[in-house]
């Protein structure tokens, strides 16, 4: 009884403050959510000082000014600003400049009646707050004091529904400073700038009615060209309200705040860090597509290129890129069947036999792990002019092949002693011979590993950077991660072409990876950790 | 009894010879070669001469940058590899809760690692330009930042910007290693605490902790040398500009063998970096081995 009166307690105060944010975000949208300032007349004149006649009649010119764009009842502001110079007979000279602003106040309640996108948006944020009340409502008629694992599939189904529509809402309003930034900036600005876009005529209206209550006929497009827009706080308070609002949905639905409050910390994390972890991708996936004097250009304000700029891709293919990968699959390829080939059996036999010394060998396995080419980078040139490798591919196979062997062999070998000898071990009594015994009863057993292993020593290889800068001096023979660094010299780095060749290296990479994520992890335990 | 008949005595030597030689050659030749140079006399065309005792060594131990060099790598190895380790053992903490999405959640963060250093440096060299970078421009776009920030206005600013970017390329593995390590613990362990009452952090460090410090030394002691080793970030960012000061050990070592064409100083660096090397893989190989004979 009392667990049940309980289940009643948290749902009427969940619905309480739903309540409480649904009538926050009413009030809000009184509110002024966007400002617009237009800049409606400047006045300068040079050779003034303040005080002095001219400032004084300048003054009054901006002051008149002022008076008959207040006569709508806006609010108009003068900023006054004053410029001194010396000049080269060393007198001191002074401009003013008065410029008279127009500001105006929209709130959301005023963005529901106009006809543009933003308004849209509005609507949509208003119809979706107030589905989710009805929805929680209907969740809730009848089963107020009920347990949650007592609840009918219906009333949990419209519970949900009902967070749905506050999760949609919640997307709304990001989605409303954006489209409001958007139609300003951007729409009006190509019918300012003069280009010729379908309905300007009907666009331009309607921010006429909705900016100057339709007085400014024929000046609009002057209007506009000083308009200037900013989403005000009050928009982040109605998002403070609107999570709130789902807060108390998702406690109706689910039952418990504290444990919908961890819940949403925990997604919250996750969300964060998946965004930060993205970033680099999204960077690079952009700039990769964009023209080149968008990508040094310092005002450029968007999110996403204005214009995609696809044909980046045919150009780098132009200067190569193509052969770089061809010599990346080539090394990669070869470097993992070396490695493979000199890591299986040595992986076999560390797994299946008996044998001195097979401590020492793990214990040098372990140490050349430790190694990373780059230490010995002077060493290894060396050792390569004599055995007449240099700037070669075949050069890069093996030196990659041999730094992986440490990790190839420790995987194979995990792999390898997870799965039973008994079926080797009859089969060698049966005749079979070693050889067969691994080729035709253990390899296939193991396929995963060896893929696992495979994989990973190709993506090792791919990656590899410092040892082929050295090694590598034709330009035809370098592989990927080295030709993409052609894209960048000490004064000019073509960022577009730099990032849609490592797109295109990171790409096939990545893939692989996900196909073996989950047994890597399988393998490293295993094979690795546990030894 | 987990192996198979072996007919003759020598028969294990033959599987493992085509492994020992490739190493043998490429691994052990090198670090060979390394250590002959490094005591002999190389003329700036790279003619090897006779030898020279530690003439190599005081000449790069005695060049005026050695000791920025030393204490950026010293910086370098902690913060990347302290950071993290913390942080990739939090994100890993929580990506092992039972929530929607987490899968993707763990391919989005490990994901990464797969990816190529040097283009990921590259990334975030450019994300970091203050005249057209990628940051700035986010956050004037939000409304973050009203007038665009030079980030790297030091060279202080940029060296701590080459160990974020190591920080933020090396928990993939971290997040990726303490994941898999979590993930084998018995859920029974924590029932049991939970019937006696534990609080969460006497859980963390009484039954999460000790179980996955296994999987955390294997990561820590492989970052150390992943990180000491770690060319891409610093060469792509800064080059060790100016004047080295932004400099580790190898990225200062690449520049004076192939740059500065100062063979022999570099292959002094070479060992000096080999041996700090070799302190650390032994005390590894030693955790292993021990591990080895519990096992």
């Amino acid at each position: 009884m009392s667990a049940k009166s309980s289940a009643g307690r948290k749902n009427r105060a969940a619905l309480l403050i739903c309540a409480a944010a649904a009538l926050a975000i009413a009030v809000l949208m009184c509110l002024p959510l966007v400002r617009f300032t237009t800049s409606v007349y400047t006045k300068r004149s040079a050779n003034t000082f303040v005080g002095d006649e001219k400032y004084e009649a300048a003054l009054a010119e901006a002051q008149a000014a002022k008076a008959e764009f207040e006569a709508d009842g806006s609010e108009v502001t003068i900023e006054e600003s004053v410029t001194e110079r010396v000049n080269s007979k060393g007198e001191t000279t002074s401009m003013v400049a008065f410029e008279v602003r127009q500001t105006v106040k929209r709130s959301g309640w005023d963005f529901l009646a106009a006809g543009f996108a933003p308004a849209t948006v509005m609507r949509v944020l208003v119809l979706a707050v107030a589905l989710s009340l009805v929805l929680a409502l209907l969740g809730l008629r009848g089963t107020m004091d009920t347990l949650h694992r007592d609840l009918s599939g219906a009333a949990v189904n419209l519970r949900a529904a009902a967070c749905v529509c506050g999760a949609a809402a919640i997307l709304m309003a990001p989605v409303f400073s954006m489209v409001s930034t958007y139609t300003f900036s951007r729409q009006v600005g190509l019918i300012i700038g003069g280009n010729a876009v379908s309905g300007a005529d009907a666009l331009l209206e309607r921010m006429d009615a909705f900016l100057y209550g339709g007085t400014a006929g024929e000046r609009i497009t002057d209007l506009l060209g000083g308009l200037s827009e900013q989403v005000t706080p009050v928009l982040l308070l109605m998002l403070l309200a609107l999570c709130v609002l789902l807060g108390g949905l998702i406690v109706i639905w689910r039952g418990g705040l504290a444990k919908t409050l961890s819940r949403a910390g925990l997604y919250l994390f996750v969300i964060v860090v998946s965004v930060l972890i993205l970033y680099p991708f999204y960077v690079m996936l952009i700039t990769a597509f964009r023209s080149n004097a968008e990508t040094t250009d310092m005002y450029f304000l968007h999110m996403l290129p204005t214009r995609w700029i696809w044909s980046n891709l045919k150009d780098i293919v132009d200067r190569g890129v193509l052969r770089f990968l061809l010599n990346s699959i080539m090394l990669s390829t070869g470097a993992t069947v070396i490695a493979m080939l000199c890591g299986i059996p040595a992986a076999y036999a560390m797994a299946r036999m008996n044998f001195k010394g097979k401590k020492i060998f793990l214990g040098f396995v372990i140490m050349s792990q430790m190694f990373s080419p780059v230490v010995l980078l002077v060493g290894i040139s060396q050792l390569m002019n004599t055995l007449h490798l240099n700037d070669t591919i075949i050069g890069l196979m093996l030196i990659n092949a041999a730094f992986n062997q440490a990790f190839a062999i420790w995987l194979l070998r995990g792999t390898f002693v997870s799965i039973s000898p008994e079926m080797e071990q009859a089969a060698c009594i049966d005749g079979c011979s070693t050889v067969g015994a691994l080729v035709n009863i253990l390899l296939p057993m193991a396929a995963p590993g060896i893929v696992t292993t495979l994989i990973f020593v190709f993506i090792n290889s791919w990656n590899e950077y410092t040892i082929s800068t050295v090694l590598i001096s034709t330009p035809t023979n370098k592989p990927i991660t080295v030709g993409i660094t052609q894209f960048s010299s000490f004064n000019m780095i073509e960022w577009q072409y730099l990032f849609a060749a490592a797109l295109l290296a990171t790409i096939p990479v990545v893939i692989l990876f996900m196909c073996i994520e989950k047994h890597l992890a399988a393998g490293l335990t295993s094979g690795g950790v546990k030894g | 009894m987990n192996s198979i008949l072996v007919r003759h005595k020598w028969e294990p030597y033959v599987w493992l010879l085509p492994s020992i030689l490739l190493m043998t050659i490429f691994v052990v030749f090198p670090i060979g070669i390394v250590f002959k140079l490094a005591f002999s006399e190389i003329s700036k065309a790279g003619i090897v001469g006779g030898f020279v005792g530690l003439q190599n060594f005081k000449a790069a131990v005695s060049a005026p940058v050695f000791g920025t060099v030393m204490i950026n790598t010293l910086v370098w190895v902690v913060s990347v590899v302290g950071l993290s380790t913390l942080i990739g053992f939090v994100i890993a903490m929580v990506l092992n809760q039972e929530f929607f999405g987490r899968k993707l959640a763990r391919s989005i963060v490990v994901f990464p690692w797969a990816t190529s250093l040097v283009i990921q440096a590259s990334i975030w060299n450019y994300i970091i330009k203050f005249e057209y970078g990628n940051l700035n421009n986010v956050l004037l776009n939000m409304g973050i930042i009203k007038q665009a920030i030079n980030w790297r206005a030091t060279y202080q600013i940029e060296f701590m910007w080459e160990c974020g970017v190591g920080i933020f390329v090396t928990i993939p593995f971290v997040t990726f290693c303490v994941l898999s390590g979590l993930q084998s613990i018995d859920a029974a362990y924590y029932e049991a605490a939970t019937v006696d009452g534990a609080t969460f952090w006497q859980k963390l460090f009484h039954v999460t902790i000790p179980l996955v410090r296994p999987s955390l030394t294997v990561s820590t002691v492989l970052n150390v040398i992943y990180v000491f080793n770690s060319f891409p970030i610093i060469y792509t960012i800064t080059k060790g500009a100016p004047a080295n000061k932004t400099d580790t050990l190898i990225t200062y070592l690449y520049m004076l063998a192939f740059y500065d064409q100062q063979k022999g100083p570099a292959t002094a660096l070479s060992v000096i970096g080999f041996i700090i090397l070799c302190i650390v893989a032994g005390a590894y190989m030693m955790i292993s081995m021990r591990k080895e004979d519990e096992a």
